[in-house]
């Protein structure tokens, strides 16, 4: 199992944002995390890569009890995270934000090794081009990609994507689909949050679906669709618009 | 322990918490309204206390009555100072506005040692300065009860024009939303320049306070910032109702210290930044 | 990670300048050169004082305890010196050690605190190391009135051989290497961690501390070490500036103006930088000296008008200003890494 989450719950003070949540990701898997606003997806994935203490629960990767690491050392452990709100580092350029994740990603990378893999992500996000260009010049759309970048630089055997085809034209998130596949066609995992459900069908292997903070559905995308529960959470309310 | 003394202690430290709170309420107005780190805050303070002590030399002015004319100036100062250089800064990193608020800060020091010399000035000559109240073994200063009395009176007048003017509430709002706030319809520059000089013009009458308590120097100001600083930070930023608080705790274990410690007047500075430190340094491994 | 040639070339160009510099200016000056020689030692503590801030500040933690470590230092040559026999030269590596192991110290329980909390708990940390300086045993440290520190060098004054102020200006020769040889030692130490990924640790700690965690960088690993270097640096100035000064007194020695002058000149130099914040040290001391000959009373204030116009006119310091020139005048080329990143 490469990534098993266990009786997971955060409160913030009386307010239950996440709470029973289990689930389990097999290697080399394509794991959605969908569920409307306020459903506690990004709480978790928060959670998964030590940004937030969980209340209760466990979280294991690869076998590993990382409940407790914090948020560097389950880098080293292989945990890479792009982020819904994207936060590049603005004063580096494309290739500095990279090389942060590809210098200390992996324990004991050397500089010519990390100079190699964050050529490879470059590449791979499409951000070639724009290697010494400031990252407070880039546009969204540039930003997101630079989240998956260094993501990616920091050769994680999971990765976390946190709606990152969310404002992309339908062409620009057909690439996407197709970077995040040959990604996990590399061996890495991958865990995602997505809103746009044309995506979620064509990359999930499995879905879960969250509502309130708990787990309502886990499986196909044509058995959580099907659904009645997921139905009414999805239909039975107007506000599955992006979560802040 | 003698109880006396200890109760001593206490007023003492109550009494000289009122101004600590005015000093530090006009650096929070500046911090948490306009969002400005202004470390010239104290000159205003020793401006005004120079102020005082010349109108009190040239024209015999007392300090209650030389108010009247060091508030105004103060606030003056405080706009000319606003509208001249601050608000160039507002968007800058706070490590630039330390370090123009630092030149300020220089700029005033400077011009009052070249104006008033180096030496301490001091209101000695008014009537009332000797006056106290003795009760039961406390001595009980009338120029200190004064000072905390108008300290108290200044600090509570602000919460209740924050709380129920229309300047008050729209610098509130500032505060709070900088774009919800000039979207409305606030002009937020002008809300901005009177709550500076409002600032400028609180720690002014601090000053007035302190040229009567002691024996200010120039460099009396800077030592103020830094007080006032670690008031409004062991507050919160943002808190100004927490100003209160703060300044009458480090106040108290200053005064207990002072009072109490043989040789403790000496450690007034070191208790009152230990308390400082530990507050901070625990907050924040509790939060975490 | 970067072409480390030019840095090389400079720190040696600048070190056989300073080699020579003595030499020329005894040639060139005669006896003024004395004075002249001691400007230039305390334009370099300047230097030093400053880059030594800057390399903390590069991680985001903004320091007001700068001299509490130059203090620490400078307590340090005091106390060896008074307490024990050894050689007093070995006041510089024991302030540096000192200053280092206080700073791991106060660094460690500050981790979590940031911006404008950590600067005042680092300056309350000041505020109380000078008093507990002040309370130690009189025997030991000297209480409120301080102790003399024993000069790094006596020359010896020659009859017949020498002339009078020749005395003076080897012994400030003496100290002008020594000087230049610590602002070497911290140029060089600002050049590895520009050149090497600690600049990238650094940065990323500076800009966003948890995203830089999500990427690998440990940040209390990288907040502690600019740590102890920048606080080692500025020790070892402080056991310097000691032995100089002939004096340790816990209100001088522990004086708030030593931070203010060790943040304000980065600043006003560049932020982040290794050139900015020599260069800073270099333009306010000459602009201060320059001041103080032009207005005997009251030049500081001149000195304050220098800081304010800074801000206002050239926001990134001296070095976000050339890369401004230098990029408006060259135009097309490759935008650069924005100006705070400027040339290292």
């Amino acid at each position: 199992m490469m990534l098993r989450v266990q009786g997971l719950a955060k409160r913030f003070g009386g307010l239950v944002a996440v709470s029973d949540l289990d689930f389990e990701v097999t290697e080399g898997e394509i794991f959605a995390i969908i569920g409307p606003n306020g459903a506690g997806k990004t709480t978790t994935l928060n959670m998964i890569s030590g940004l937030l203490t969980p209340s209760a629960g466990r979280i294991e990767l690869a076998g590993r009890d990382i409940t407790h690491a914090n948020s560097a050392e389950r880098c080293h452990a292989g945990l890479g995270r792009a982020f819904q709100v994207v936060q590049p580092f603005p004063e580096m350029t494309v290739e500095e934000n990279v090389m942060v994740g590809a210098l200390y990603g992996a324990p004991g990378t050397s500089n010519a090794v990390a100079r190699r893999r964050a050529a490879d992500a470059l590449e791979r996000s499409g951000l070639d081009a724009l290697r010494d260009v400031p990252a407070e010049e880039l546009t969204l759309l540039q930003e997101k990609r630079l989240e998956i970048a260094r993501a990616l630089a920091t050769a994680p055997r999971v990765l976390l994507l946190d709606e990152v085809m969310a404002g992309l034209r339908p062409a620009e998130a057909r690439l996407a689909v197709g970077l995040v596949r040959e990604v996990r066609d590399q061996g890495v995992t991958v865990v995602f949050i997505e809103h746009v459900m044309p995506v979620v069908r064509d990359l999930a292997d499995r879905v879960l679906v969250m509502d309130y903070g708990r787990p309502l559905a886990l499986g196909s995308y044509a058995e959580v669709t099907a659904d009645a529960r997921v139905i009414e959470a999805y239909l039975g309310r107007d506000d599955e618009e992006d979560e802040a | 322990m003698d109880p006396t003394l200890v109760l001593q202690g206490l007023v003492s430290g109550v009494l000289a918490a009122g101004l600590y709170a005015l000093v530090s309420v006009g650096l929070a107005l500046a911090i948490g309204v306009i969002g400005v780190i202004n470390f010239a805050h104290g000159e205003f303070f020793m401006i005004g206390a120079f102020l005082a002590y010349q109108l009190f030399v040239s024209f015999g002015f007392d300090p209650l009555l030389s108010l009247i004319f060091v508030a105004p100036a103060l606030f003056v100062i405080g706009a000319i100072v606003y509208r001249s250089t601050i608000r160039y800064v507002l968007e800058a990193p706070e490590l630039n506005q330390m370090l123009l608020t630092f030149g300020l800060s220089i700029i005033f020091q400077n011009l009052a040692l070249l104006i008033w010399g180096g030496d301490p000035r001091s209101i000695s000559g008014v009537p009332y300065r000797s006056i106290g109240v003795q009760l039961g073994g406390i001595s009980i200063g009338l120029v200190p009860l004064g000072s905390f009395v108008i300290s108290l009176v200044l600090v509570l007048a602000l919460y209740v024009g924050l709380a129920r003017t229309r300047l008050g509430r729209a610098m509130r709002a500032v505060a709070q939303n900088r774009v919800g706030a000039s979207l409305v319809g606030l002009e937020v520059d002008r809300i901005y320049l009177v709550a500076f000089a409002l600032s400028a013009l609180l720690a002014g009458i601090g000053g007035v306070m302190i040229a009567v308590i002691q024996s200010p120097t120039p460099t009396v100001g800077f030592a103020f910032t830094l007080k006032a600083f670690a008031i409004v930070v062991l507050a919160g930023l943002g808190n100004i109702r927490g100003i209160l608080w703060a300044s009458l705790a480090v106040a108290v274990s200053e005064s207990m210290v002072a009072t109490l410690v043989p040789n403790g007047d000496a450690l007034r500075n070191a208790v009152f930044f230990a308390i400082i430190f530990i507050v901070l340094v625990g907050r924040a491994w509790r939060r975490a | 990670m970067r072409r480390a040639l030019p840095d090389v070339l400079w720190t040696l160009a600048l070190a056989i300048v300073a080699a020579l510099a003595p030499t020329l200016l005894k040639a060139g000056f005669d006896q003024a050169s004395v004075s002249y020689l001691s400007l230039a030692s305390n334009a370099m503590s300047l230097g030093i004082l400053a880059l030594s801030w800057d390399l903390l500040a590069r991680t985001g933690q903004l320091s007001l305890a700068h001299a509490a470590f130059y203090g620490a230092g400078a307590y340090a040559a005091a106390v060896l010196a008074n307490a024990t026999g050894v050689p007093i030269v070995l006041a510089l590596p024991l302030g540096g050690l000192v200053a280092g192991l206080l700073a791991l110290g106060l660094g460690s329980v500050t981790l979590r605190l940031k911006g404008i909390y950590f600067a005042i708990a680092t300056l309350a940390f000041t505020e109380v190391l000078k008093a507990v300086v002040q309370e130690l045993p009189t025997g030991l440290a000297g209480g409120a009135a301080g102790l003399n520190v024993p000069p790094l060098f006596r020359p010896h004054f020659v009859p017949g051989q020498m002339q009078r102020w020749e005395i003076a200006f080897q012994r400030n020769e003496a100290y002008f290497y020594v000087y230049a040889a610590l602002l070497v030692l911290t140029i060089a130490v600002s050049i590895v961690v520009q050149r090497t990924r600690l600049r990238a640790a650094f940065t990323a700690v500076r800009t966003n501390e948890a995203v830089a965690a999500v990427m690998g960088v440990r940040p209390a690993r990288a907040k502690l070490l600019a740590f102890v270097l920048s606080s080692a640096l500025v020790g070892m100035l402080g056991a310097l500036e000691a032995m100089r000064l002939g004096s340790v007194i816990p209100d001088g020695t522990f004086a708030i103006s030593t931070t203010v002058f060790a943040l304000v000149t980065p600043i006003f130099g560049g932020l982040y930088t290794t050139l900015g914040p020599i260069l800073g040290a270099g333009v306010l001391s000459a602009v201060e000296e320059t001041l103080k000959r032009t207005f005997a009373e009251g030049y500081l204030i001149g000195y304050g008008v220098v800081l304010v116009a800074s801000i206002l006119f050239m926001p990134r310091g001296l070095v976000g200003l050339a890369t401004r020139l230098r990029r408006r005048r060259g135009g097309s080329g490759t935008p650069a890494a924005g100006d705070a990143e400027g040339p290292a």
